[in-house]
């Protein structure tokens, strides 16, 4: 029973998620427009349907596709094209995107998605209080930059030892030099070319006047 | 209400055989609804937490697959048979919308006392009834529901084929039944394991959680006696039910059966 167990998970998530979202309004006002649709996705990736449907403010999961009034068949990469206009009508030339039913609710689910907007550190608070979050926080962006310091760090060594000291690859000045010296070559091959042609009519002129 | 009320809506007359079974003792056929009332009067509270301890959650995956097979609809009209504490009725309301409509129908009244305030509890009001009623007798107009379930209810019905009759009755041509409930395991070796764990671990958990070992060693005994995968659904096609068929769930612990009227 996978698509149970995953829509389950799924209907878990997107309820909390829904529930501490901090532009709740804007998510309330979406939901009640959507109340008691239901939209059906088909991801390639997945061997069975996710339905989502509204109720009273909840998201509802199942793989009961019968009562869909939108259905998407697409991957997980395409169906962010669904929120952009003309990216959608590309994706659908291109057999990434199938759409069946009301589009307009799949884009107001998608809508509904992208109004969630969670603040975690508030969140986080209310679970372990103010100052043990502050020195979360800290301690999360301490090692970020940390992270972020060594992983430059790691690039600048690696560079180093391939480029100077293997000599397996070269620097993007001595290949922008290699590309400038090509440039030169081939203009002095054209101008070369340009002159053997001059000289060929000149002598062919000649070897009529004879 | 006592272990001892009557069923609603038995008639005084019927053909039922004269002894039945309850759980591994047989019992005179008047006597299993009263026995059965009083297993359930018992274990209401806890049900909903027994349920979760004895099947490690996987119940809910059950009642799930039984909701995406069920095919339900907005505005359809969906009876819960034996619905207990509501689970499958609380999933049903939200699908058939306010157009629909869902009907909790249980013979224990402690049992659907504590479906209705759970419901209630979730803010479930608007498009659920409950009555209280014997599945051999059902107290509803011929062809009334799209789609009726009975979860793990069947197997304490004491005449099963007269409540597959009368479910055939009250489904609208097209409507269809969907029967969850525990079967016989495909494998030898699950089985033997289920067995262990049904007699031996079971009704200790009984005892512990729920003060009650005895009803929950009526619950193994029970699934015991229940007909097996191929004889319910031949049970299914003798009350009239079309395309009757049936998938294994956790090994065949629990089978889902379904059948349409046409």
């Amino acid at each position: 029973m996978p698509q149970q167990k995953l829509s389950m998970a799924l209907e878990y998530v997107v309820n909390q998620a829904l529930t501490i979202n901090s532009a709740h309004k804007t998510s309330k006002l979406k939901l009640t427009t959507l109340e008691q649709k239901t939209l059906a996705l088909h991801l390639t990736e997945l061997n069975f349907p996710l339905c989502f449907t509204c109720h009273q403010e909840k998201i509802l999961v199942t793989g009961n596709i019968d009562s869909a009034d939108c259905t998407i068949t697409t991957s997980l990469k395409a169906l962010k094209t669904i929120k952009e206009n003309h990216a959608l009508t590309q994706a659908i030339k291109d057999d990434l995107l199938d759409i069946e039913g009301d589009l307009k609710i799949a884009q107001a689910f998608m809508a509904l998605a992208e109004s969630i907007d969670i603040d975690w550190q508030s969140e986080l608070a209310k679970h372990i209080g103010d100052i043990p979050t502050y020195k979360l926080t800290q301690l999360a962006h301490t090692i970020s930059d940390k992270l972020m310091f060594a992983s430059k760090q790691i690039k600048a060594d690696a560079s180093e030892w391939l480029v100077h000291e293997k000599r397996l690859l070269v620097t993007h000045r001595e290949c922008q030099n290699f590309i400038d010296d090509i440039g030169k070559v081939t203009a002095q091959i054209d101008k070369l070319s340009l002159r053997i042609q001059t000289l060929e009519q000149i002598s062919d002129k000649t070897q009529e006047e004879v | 209400m006592s272990a001892q009320e009557q069923s609603p809506s038995s008639p005084a007359q019927s053909n039922e055989p004269e002894t039945t079974h309850f759980g591994f003792q047989t019992v005179e056929t008047k006597e299993k609804e009263s026995k059965v009332a009083g297993v359930f009067h018992s274990v209401a509270q806890q049900y909903d937490v027994m349920n979760d301890l004895m099947s490690f959650g996987i119940h809910r995956l059950w009642k799930r697959f039984t909701i995406d097979a069920s095919g339900v609809r907005p505005g359809n009209k969906v009876l819960d048979l034996a619905g207990g504490t509501g689970d499958l009725t609380a999933k049903f309301s939200r699908l058939v919308g306010k157009d629909g409509k869902v009907v909790l129908a249980d013979i224990n009244s402690s049992m659907l006392k504590v479906g209705r305030d759970k419901l209630r509890d979730k803010g479930l009001v608007q498009n659920i009834e409950y009555v209280q009623a014997n599945a051999q007798y059902l107290p509803f107009e011929d062809n009334s529901f799209d789609i009726v379930t009975i979860a793990f209810g069947l197997r304490n019905v004491t005449d099963k084929d007269m409540a597959l009759r009368s479910i055939y009755r009250v489904l609208k041509p097209g409507g269809r039944l969907l029967i969850l409930e525990f079967s016989k395991p495909e494998h030898e070796l699950l089985n033997k394991a289920y067995d262990f764990y049904s007699f031996n671990i079971l009704p200790k958990i009984g005892e512990i959680v729920a003060k009650d070992g005895d009803s929950y060693q009526y619950l193994a005994e029970s699934i015991r006696m229940h007909p097996a995968q191929e004889k319910l659904k031949s049970m299914m096609e003798e009350a009239g039910f079309e395309q009757a068929n049936y998938k294994n769930l956790t090994g065949g612990i629990v089978a889902l059966h379904k059948g349409y009227k046409f």
